[in-house]
This record gives C-alpha cells, sequence and structure tokens, in this order.
C-alpha cells in the first residue's frame, strides 16, 4: 500500500509544481504577448529579431540567476546595476594592460566576487538588513567608479577574443546566449536537485530551524551574495564587450530590471519560495515587451512603463489564482 | 457617577457594599476543551484579589473573557451590580475595566503622555492638542499611584516595570474600577517588586478591586485579601488569604491525582552519562547550572515563567552563546555557541516555538522532516530523493502523522502532526541527547499523550531525553528525575520517586 502512495506522490506533485504556481500565469501572458506583437508585426518571428530577444534576455538572466538564489534566502542585492559598470571599467583597465582575456576576466570575478562577498558579511555578520545594505555599496560604487575613472575606458588592444564575448556567435547562437544558458542550466541544477539547493530554500523559509539543525545559515546566505556577485562580474564583462569599453554610466535601473524578473518569475521577497525557472519566464516576458515596443515603432520610454504595470498585474494574478486554490 | 481621580474630591464615594465586578456561572468551550466551567468570581471594591491555578486552570481565559478578548459562551457578567454585555476590549475599557497583560500594550514610540492619552488626547482651542495639559494630567496620576516616570520620556525606553506603572497609570486616566494584572511580576526584580506591590495597594485604597494573576505563592501571601483557586476550568475555592496556609493553597490548585495519561514503556535508564553540564552561566539569565543526563532517561526541569528553562535548552544546544562553563556530550566538549559541533555530537533541541524556530512552514513535509539529515541522502551533493521520500514515508507511517502527502506544505499541519514531523527530523539525524522544550504547548489535549509516547520511545532507544516543562503532569507522568529551576539557578534535583508537587512547587518558588 505505501508503495502505491511513492508511485503516485511525485507524479502528483509534478502536476501541481506546474499548475500551481505563478509559472502557468507568466507562460500564458508570455504566449499571449508573442501571438499579440506577432499578429501586429509580422517580422517578430524573424529569425533575426528571435536572436536578438535572446542576447537582449542574456544579461539579465546571467545576473537573475544569482539573484533568484539569493532573493530565496530571503536577502536582496541591490547593487547589481552599480557593481555592473564598475566590473566592466575594470575588467577593461585590466584587459588594457595585460593584454590577456583570462587576467582581465579574473579581475571582473575578483571584484564583483568581492563586492558580493563584502555586501554578504555586512548583511550576516553586521546583521544590516541587506536592502540598506546594499543601497549602501550601490552608492559607494556609483560613487567610487568616478574615482577610478572620470570617462569610458577605452578598449585599447581589440583583442578578437574579448569582442567575441560580446559579439560572438557558436553557429547560430550568440555567445552571451550560450553563457547565460549554462550559469542557468548549473544554477537550476543547484537549486532543484542538490543538498547546497535545499538548503538555501530552507534558510529562506526558516533561517533559526536552518541554524538549530546543525547547518550555518549565515554561510549559505553569504555564498548567495558571492554567487550573485560572480554573475554581475561575467555579465559586466560581456556588457563592456559589447559597448567596446567600460562605461562608468552603464547598468543604471539594472538591478530593478533583475529583481522585476525574479519577482516576475514568482520568487517571494519573503524568502523560501521561488524558481529559476520562472526567473527564466520573467526575464523572457520583460525582453519580449522590450522588443515589442521597438518594433511597433511605439514611444521608446513605454519601455519602462509597460513592464512596471506587467509586474503589478502578474502579482495580482497570482493573488487571485492562490485565492482560488484556497477554496 | 465616575470618579474623576485627579480630583477624588469631587467623585461620588465608592458603594463598598455592591460587587465591582460579578461573573456568575461563567462557561467557555474552546474546539475539544473545556476552558471554563460554570466559573464564579466575585470582586469587591477596594480589595486586591488573587487568581491562582496551574497552567491550564482556566485563569487567562476568565481574563480574556473579563477583557472582551474572548466571548463567554454562558453566564452573566455584572459591573457594580448593573448587567453589562462585554464584546470586545473596548467594551471592556467602556466600562471600566482595565487589564494589563504579560507583553505590554503601549505603543514603544510614543512618549509615556502620549501613551497614557491614547484614547482621547484632550483638546485645546481650535481642537489642536493641549500638550501641557497631557503633561501635566500624566504627572498628577504618577503622583497619585506614588510612582515617578517622566512623561516626556519615549516608552520604549523605559524598563518593563516602568512601562506597568504607565499602563497602571492609563488605567487611572480611564477611571478605571477594575485593574487585572496577569503575572505582572514575571519579569520584574525584587526591588521592582516591592515597588509594584506599593502601587497596588495605592490602587485598593482609591476603591479600585485589583484582580492579581500569579502562580507565586509568596507573593500572593504578601499582597492578597482574597484567594480563587481555578483548576481544570472549575471554581475550587474562593477563600480570605487568612485562611490560607502553602499547603491548602497547593492542594486547591492541585487536587486531583495524576491519571495514567503516560504509558511508559521503556525500561530503567543506563547508566552511562550522555549528557554532562558543568557551571554554566549566560549573560541574561542562567547561573552556574550543572547536571548530568544519563543515556534511556528522561530528566525533566520544571520551573516558572521566567525560571530560565528555555534559555538553558537553547545554551546547551549551542544556540546562544554562553558565558561561563562546559557542556559535554558523550564525552566530547561541544564547542559553545555552535549548532554545528552539537548536531554532530548528536545533541538537537525541539523547540518550544515551533512557528518562529522549527517549522519551515512553506515548505513540504519531507522537507522540513530531512533537514537535519538530508546529507545521508545525498551523493557527490545532488540529493537522492527517492530513498530521502522512503525515509520519511517511514516515520510518517510509524509515527501516524496525519498529511495528505509528503508534499503538503506543513503549515497546513496540526500542531501535534507539526510536532511530529519536527521529533522526526531529529530521529531521522539519530542523537543521542534531545532537549524538548515544552512538548506539547499549543497541541489538543488528544495529540499530547502520542506525543507523550513519543517521548517515552525517545528515551527507550536509548535517547537522553532534557524535558523543559511547565505543565506539572507532564513532569511528574514522564520524567525519571525532576530537576527545578528558579531565576535562572538550580534549586533542586530529585528523582521521581521522592518528588512530590509541593517539593517541586517550593523549589520552584526558591
Amino acid at each position: 500500500m505505501s508503495e502505491l502512495t511513492h508511485a503516485s506522490a511525485p507524479k502528483r506533485f509534478v502536476g501541481r509544481q506546474l499548475l500551481g504556481s505563478s509559472q502557468l500565469v507568466l507562460g500564458a501572458i508570455l504566449a499571449a504577448l508573442c501571438i499579440a506583437i506577432s499578429i501586429a508585426a509580422p517580422q517578430f518571428y524573424s529569425e533575426a529579431n528571435i536572436i536578438a530577444i535572446l542576447r537582449q534576455c542574456a544579461l539579465v538572466l546571467i545576473v537573475a540567476s544569482g539573484m533568484t538564489m539569493l532573493i530565496i534566502t530571503a536577502e536582496v542585492d541591490l547593487s547589481v546595476g552599480a557593481s555592473l559598470a564598475f566590473v566592466g571599467c575594470i575588467g577593461m583597465a585590466v584587459l588594457n594592460s595585460t593584454h590577456s582575456l583570462s587576467l582581465g576576466m579574473l579581475a571582473a570575478l575578483a571584484f564583483a566576487g568581492g563586492v558580493g562577498l563584502f555586501n554578504g558579511l555586512v548583511v550576516t555578520r553586521l546583521r544590516v538588513n541587506s536592502l540598506i545594505a546594499t543601497i549602501g555599496t550601490m552608492m559607494m560604487l556609483q560613487g567610487g567608479v568616478y574615482l577610478f575613472t572620470r570617462e569610458a575606458v577605452q578598449n585599447h588592444n581589440q583583442m578578437a577574443s574579448f569582442t567575441d564575448l560580446g559579439a560572438g556567435y557558436v553557429g547560430a547562437v550568440p555567445v552571451p546566449v550560450i553563457l547565460a544558458a549554462l550559469i542557468f542550466v548549473v544554477a537550476y541544477i543547484t537549486l532543484r536537485f542538490t543538498t547546497l539547493g535545499r538548503y538555501l530554500y530552507a534558510v529562506g523559509a526558516n533561517d533559526k530551524a536552518v541554524r538549530l539543525s546543525g547547518l550555518r545559515s549565515e554561510r549559505l546566505k553569504l555564498f548567495a551574495f558571492v554567487v550573485t556577485g560572480l554573475c554581475v562580474g561575467v555579465a559586466g564583462m560581456i556588457l563592456s564587450s559589447l559597448m567596446n569599453a567600460g562605461q562608468p554610466t552603464a547598468g543604471r535601473g539594472f538591478e530593478l530590471t533583475v529583481i522585476a524578473a525574479v519577482i516576475l518569475g514568482g520568487t517571494s521577497l519573503l524568502g523560501g519560495r521561488g524558481s529559476l525557472f520562472g526567473t527564466l519566464l520573467g526575464v523572457l516576458v520583460l525582453k519580449v515587451i522590450d522588443n515589442g515596443i521597438i518594433i511597433l515603432g511605439w514611444n521608446q520610454d513605454l519601455q519602462m512603463v509597460v513592464p512596471g504595470v506587467v509586474i503589478i498585474l502578474a502579482t495580482y494574478l497570482d493573488i487571485i489564482r492562490n485565492r482560488a486554490n484556497v477554496r | 457617577m465616575s470618579v474623576d481621580f485627579l480630583h477624588p474630591e469631587k467623585g461620588a464615594a465608592i458603594d463598598t457594599n455592591v460587587p465591582a465586578l460579578e461573573l456568575r456561572g461563567i462557561d467557555k468551550r474552546f474546539p475539544g476543551v473545556v476552558a471554563l466551567d460554570n466559573v464564579d468570581f466575585i470582586l469587591e471594591p477596594g480589595k486586591i484579589h488573587a487568581l491562582m491555578g496551574e497552567n491550564g486552570a482556566g485563569k487567562s481565559t476568565l481574563i480574556k473573557i473579563i477583557a472582551g478578548v474572548y466571548g463567554k459562551d454562558a453566564g452573566t457578567i455584572r459591573m457594580r451590580g448593573r448587567e453589562v454585555d462585554i464584546k470586545s476590549p473596548r467594551d471592556s475599557l467602556k466600562e471600566g475595566i482595565k487589564v494589563v497583560f504579560q507583553e505590554i500594550a503601549l505603543i514603544s514610540e510614543f512618549t509615556v503622555a502620549e501613551n497614557i492619552f491614547l484614547e482621547g488626547y484632550p483638546t485645546g482651542r481650535a481642537g489642536s492638542i493641549d500638550w501641557k495639559k497631557i503633561r501635566a494630567d500624566s504627572a498628577a496620576l504618577f503622583d497619585r499611584i506614588g510612582f515617578n516616570v517622566d512623561p516626556s520620556a519615549r516608552t520604549g525606553s523605559l524598563p518593563v516595570s516602568q512601562q506597568q506603572m504607565v499602563e497602571i497609570a492609563r488605567a487611572l486616566a480611564h477611571e478605571a474600577r477594575v485593574v487585572v494584572m496577569d503575572e505582572p511580576t514575571s519579569s520584574l526584580t525584587p526591588n521592582e517588586v516591592s515597588l509594584l506591590f506599593t502601587v497596588i495597594r495605592r490602587l485598593a485604597a482609591l476603591g479600585i478591586a485589583v484582580v492579581y494573576v500569579s502562580h507565586k505563592l509568596d507573593e500572593v501571601f504578601e499582597i492578597a485579601d482574597t484567594v480563587t483557586v481555578l483548576r481544570d476550568g472549575r471554581h475550587i475555592s474562593t477563600r480570605p488569604i487568612g485562611e490560607h496556609t502553602s499547603d491548602t493553597l497547593i492542594q486547591d490548585m492541585i487536587g486531583r491525582r495524576i491519571d495514567n495519561l503516560f504509558p511508559r514503556k521503556r525500561g530503567a535508564a543506563g547508566s552511562k552519562i550522555a549528557l554532562s553540564v558543568e557551571k554554566l552561566s549566560t549573560a541574561k539569565k542562567l547561573n552556574d547550572v550543572s547536571f548530568e543526563a544519563r543515556a534511556g532517561e528522561v530528566l525533566g526541569f520544571f520551573g516558572l515563567m521566567g525560571a530560565g528553562r528555555t534559555e538553558l535548552a537553547k545554551a546547551i544546544v549551542g544556540y546562544d552563546p554562553i558565558t561561563a562553563g562546559t557542556i559535554t556530550v558523550d564525552g566530547s566538549r561541544l564547542a559553545p555557541h555552535d549548532t554545528r559541533t552539537g548536531v554532530k555530537l548528536g545533541i538537537g533541541l525541539l523547540t518550544e516555538d515551533r512557528k518562529s524556530e522549527g517549522l519551515m512552514g512553506e515548505l513540504p513535509v519531507y522537507q522540513n522532516a530531512s533537514l537535519a539529515s538530508l546529507g545521508a541522502f545525498a551523493r557527490l551533493g545532488f540529493v537522492d530523493k527517492a530513498s530521502e521520500h522512503r525515509a520519511v514515508q517511514d516515520y510518517v507511517d510509524r509515527f501516524r502523522i496525519k498529511t495528505p502527502s509528503l508534499f503538503q506544505q506543513v503549515k497546513n499541519l496540526s500542531g501535534g502532526n507539526q510536532q511530529k514531523v519536527l521529533i522526526a527530523r531529529w530521529l531521522m539525524r539519530g542523537l543521542k541527547v534531545i532537549v524538548v522544550d515544552e512538548p506539547t504547548r499549543g497541541i489538543d489535549v488528544g495529540a499530547k499523550s502520542e506525543i507523550f509516547a513519543l517521548i517515552d520511545r525517545l528515551a527507550g532507544e536509548g535517547l537522553a531525553v532534557i524535558m523543559m516543562t511547565s505543565e506539572m503532569p507532564e513532569l511528574l507522568g514522564l520524567a525519571d528525575r525532576i530537576a527545578v529551576m528558579c531565576e535562572g539557578r538550580l534549586t533542586a534535583i530529585m528523582s521521581r520517586e521522592e518528588a512530590t508537587q509541593e517539593k517541586i512547587l517550593n523549589a520552584a518558588i526558591g
């Protein structure tokens, strides 16, 4: 008899996960958007446009992968946009002076990982609320980048391998998309199948229970901060490759796009709940909207307005769906 | 005919022949429990009336009915002879009843004076708030109760004892006829207690009927005029304090023999020392606590509220920092303030506060159960879900955990089933010492005996069980040995055979 329950339970679970999550709502929104846009503008479905959308998604998805983990632990990082710009400048400067892509990359990762570590230590050791701590870091980085460089750090040696990082292709697929897919898959597997992933959810759901169970809840949060930082490192290098320079002004508002995508994907700011698949859908929805506004020739300022409306709408639909489930 | 306490000469005299508050035949039922059964409770003006009883006797239900927090199922309430209908805390306040609960209900960001006049600020010309009058009136109120608190101090910055005074002053501002104090001394120092008593006597002298809820015998003998004892939701006795001795009072409180809710299946405890605690102290509470626990025994810790049981529980599992002392589990020293080595050595805590320290409410049953033992189900960091689910299912079956599936969010389970999930969490890990803190708190009667049986089984499987409890029957029914705490110190440790309720209560009072 208990064999029976074993066999049937996981199936029910999968079914419930698909139906019972905000991803259904989000998937429907995404489908509706795609259909509506392609009716109005058939060129939406061209290969070139799809590749363009995916490339747009890559940067956001890379950072959102880390951010999803972090928000699942009930913390948040608002400094990712400021860090993104700084990382690009540092990576470019190191690249210019060393002529080595790996050293540039390493410097970028070290700096961005260091920012994550700093955020994590402030939050877990000094017990400063992560919202406040990372706003502080954001301001430090936004000002600090101008102490580092007054203007954009230009690409002096134009290494092909560096240019490929942002603009290259493997077959028909842009390199940033491949990097994003890799990071996404690793993060997905970690969250879904490993003990580490389970502990991240646990620490977000109840960090006291985690500590009483003999686990180090602070270390887990610290880990998520550093991972988010490292993701910013990768994204920052891609961005500077795309812009062919390290831009201190880049990345303004980037943190909001990333967090919006994560939350749109159904990850709870309270921690313990969320999924990377939802984040992927969230990123896609935001970027399809961006793309649609451009293709349809609408006023570009709507690129900010429409996603704002979508976030509120999607969250509201999710509440309605939850209420219906309870009944 | 209200009494103006600021200017008593203007008010009408209080008629001492009519009871200030008269409750007759009060019934209150909760699902599965009769909390109050035909209880009478009569308060005379100007008298201090102690309300006593064990936990679960119905004291707090009764005062919550007086306060309008709960509605009564049957019975009548009269204020000064007039029947009243108290449906909400607001009604209660309007009738002149002020309940000072253990948790202070003041706005900590406001000043003392602002809190006192919270329900109605006196206004001056053009409807602006008359701050001068507020400060002056507050000062006058404090003067009357003979206690000095700066009316313009921020309330949150005051010690608890002074916040209680603010609550009392607030009662006077509302022209209260009845003031109920729920275990007011549980977080006070002896000096603060004697100050509080002075203030309470002043209230009585003003003609206010004071209800003093406590289970501290010495305090009741010192302050009360009359004592009412409740037991199991029934009124047992109301007598002038002069007719009582400690023994008669304790007898009234306990009364019955404890029935065999506790089927003991385990054998005698072994001789191996599983846990040894020496000279343990913490910054705030514990003071030089030493004891040993053997494998296979249940060592019960009893103490009144604030005795330091929970603090002890959290310190010995490494959750809270300690200032002195050593903890040894199965021969190995525990690094203080480190649950990681604690769990590795085999000591874990079943917390008293399931919701905030035990459960991950949003997460499914199986993840809650396997939290402490997940590593055992993993290969190279990947969770083998099939074996994990099998292990959890095994506990769900053995413990008869009622849940529609392993994937149910644990917050949807009943208290008893949640507790079983948390016990399973530790058994899946395999412990040598388990500390259970108030294991049946918030669990309904039916499930309690199942939890008791599980605790018996834990000891039977060779664990040392340290059980913190404020429930006397639980203590006597389950423990092999009984340790008693009072104000952070261990005041007695005795075998079950030599333990009597009187001995335990005496040690708990200190």
